[in-house]
């Protein structure tokens, strides 16, 4: 089953768009990234997702229930960090979390003292006091002591140094080996390779792409870097399959698509001093995405 | 219930200050009437003086308010002028405080339903206000007995009294209804103050005009005590007016907050 299903979501503030047609769907037990950049949707899909917004036309399940009709069914086994973290400055740390596990119908007491030592989180503190950094660990503690069955994470790691952030990673994976799915959006690619198995890129409101990371890196792209003899001109190399083309002097990077003979004729017609074909970053291919 | 718990500790100071203040009002208010009794004719020609216009504007009567009960009626307005800024700043910020402080994400994202999370907090700011009518309708009680120079009749008395808190009530729900719908409040007591000002002001014009239709406008005037005074009792049109304020207020509070789209911090 699937745990997360989203149909033709579409959400508009007005005339402004949120979200045009997202449609995807999380297996069990995957963690799936959801990336673009900002203001391409991913808080809007997220949010509906949490009953926070209604969608202007189209739908989304978790569990298998209606997104906004059950949502407090939802809920309670659904955990959520957002990208900033706000709450009741008048309140100490372990009060706000109490106050949190309350909801659940569950003792947490034991589990928010294990989290706050994995975090280094002091339960003492009050809120109003404490870091941006310290204010997103209590974010995390609070997104997962009821171990949830799905957490869903809107660009979570901003404010956590790069300690923190494996720390973080770590209790993710563990509560993914211990069942959870995860929801991961970000738009830092590098955490996301680190993390998901699979992503959805989202474009000014649309899905363009659902992939696994490994074929999204295997999808045919070669990164072509040459030196030639000589000054080259653009035009040389404005050829099929060829993009993200630049040209500087005798130096030339492109991305290649297509067949590899195809690609070392056209080489072998031209004067060079050298020529490197690699696999490229996934950075480089989201960026194709984006042009 | 543990929303519900949370409200009453947020507000427990707020209103303790705003219970001892009301009730210092009122003591400080009581303490001048003998000085109104004691010359009651000197008064009465003094008022008299006023134009009828300022006299009805005020509800002030020249022939009671020697008398406890028309004293009371008199400076009562000014309490329910009071109570009411208490209840419609505590209705709007229940719910605007998690607005304006970015908790709403915490708090909606919790399973519980929008309605449930607006019925504890429904409940935890009358609770307050309840309190605050409770031990302010005492100190007056406790005033007017140690102030009287005479026996009066209590049924007009205890009717007014009460009218505090049926004030306190309607705005509450007004307070409630803003809460849910308005987008972002930064400050709440502008808000309240205006609110509370500008219908205050609706029904002093409306009782120096005369103009009884116009009382519908504020809710000051729906239990109006210069009735209250002659006839021991409300006007029913008023009291059932009052009553579908209140339940339209809140009713509309839930629908427009059960629905509303709470935007990213």
């Amino acid at each position: 089953m699937s745990i997360v299903e989203v149909n033709h979501l579409k959400k508009y503030y007005g005339k402004s768009r949120g979200i045009e047609d997202v449609t995807f769907s999380i297996e069990e037990g995957e963690i799936f990234g959801f990336i673009g950049p900002n203001g391409a949707g991913k808080s809007t899909t997220i949010r509906t997702l949490l009953a926070l917004i209604r969608p202007t036309a189209g739908s989304a399940t978790i569990f298998g229930l209606d997104c906004i009709r059950n949502a407090p069914q939802i809920a309670r086994r659904v955990g959520y960090l957002p990208s900033e973290v706000f709450y009741y400055d008048g309140m100490r740390v372990l009060e706000l979390l109490k106050y949190s596990a309350s909801f659940y119908r569950r003792d947490c007491a034991a589990r928010i003292r294990e989290l706050a030592d994995a975090l280094d989180l002091d339960l003492k503190k009050k809120i109003e006091d404490l870091s941006f950094g310290n204010r997103k660990k209590v974010g995390i503690v609070q997104a997962i002591l009821h171990e949830p069955g799905l957490i869903i994470l809107d660009e979570p790691t901003a404010g956590l140094d790069p300690l923190m952030q494996q720390r973080f990673f770590e209790l993710l994976r563990a509560e993914n080996r211990k069942g959870a799915t995860v929801l991961f959006s970000s738009h830092v690619l590098s955490e996301v390779r680190k993390l998901c198995n699979r992503v959805a890129i989202i474009k000014e409101g649309r899905i363009v792409n659902v992939d696994t990371i490994s074929a999204l890196q295997d999808n045919g792209y070669k990164k072509i870097t040459l030196e030639a003899k000589g000054a080259v001109s653009q035009a040389e190399y404005a050829l099929e399959g060829v993009t993200s083309l630049t040209v500087q002097g005798n130096l030339v990077t492109f991305l290649y698509q297509g067949g590899v003979n195809a690609l070392l004729h056209m080489l072998a017609e031209r004067e060079l001093i050298n020529v490197t074909i690699e696999e490229p970053d996934l950075e480089e291919i989201f960026l194709h995405y984006y042009r | 219930m543990s929303i519900f718990l949370h409200e009453l500790r947020f507000y427990r100071r707020n209103t303790a200050i705003w219970t001892a203040s009301l009730c210092a009002g009122t003591a400080l208010l009581f303490s001048m009437f003998p000085a109104f009794a004691g010359n009651t004719q000197a008064l009465e020609d003094v008022l008299r003086n006023y134009p009828d216009v300022v006299q009805k504007a005020f509800g002030l009567s020249p022939e009671t308010i020697g008398t406890v009960p028309g004293f009371y009626s008199f400076i009562v307005t000014f309490l329910m002028l009071c109570g009411a800024v208490q209840a419609i700043s505590l209705g709007i910020s229940v719910l605007s405080k998690e607005i304006a402080g970015k908790t709403a994400d915490f708090l909606l994202t919790r399973p519980l339903t929008r309605g449930r999370v607006l019925t504890a907090k429904l409940l935890a700011v009358l609770c307050c206000v309840a309190a605050t009518s409770a031990v302010s309708i005492g100190a007056t009680f406790a005033m007017a007995f140690s102030v009287k120079d005479a026996a009066f009749d209590l049924g007009p008395f205890v009717l007014m009294a009460l009218s505090f808190f049926w004030v306190q009530l309607i705005f509450l729900a007004l307070g409630f209804l803003i809460g849910a719908a308005a987008p972002k409040i930064r400050s709440v007591l502008p808000i309240s103050l205006s609110t509370v000002f500008g219908l205050f002001i609706v029904g002093m014009v409306a009782a120096a005009l005369d103009q009884k239709d116009l009382y519908y406008l504020s809710p000051f005037k729906y239990f109006d005590t210069v009735g209250i005074l002659q006839t021991s009792a409300y006007q029913t049109s008023f009291v059932v007016t009052a009553a579908a304020v209140t339940a339209l207020a809140v009713c509309a509070g839930y629908a427009v907050y059960g629905r509303r789209d709470i935007q990213a911090a």
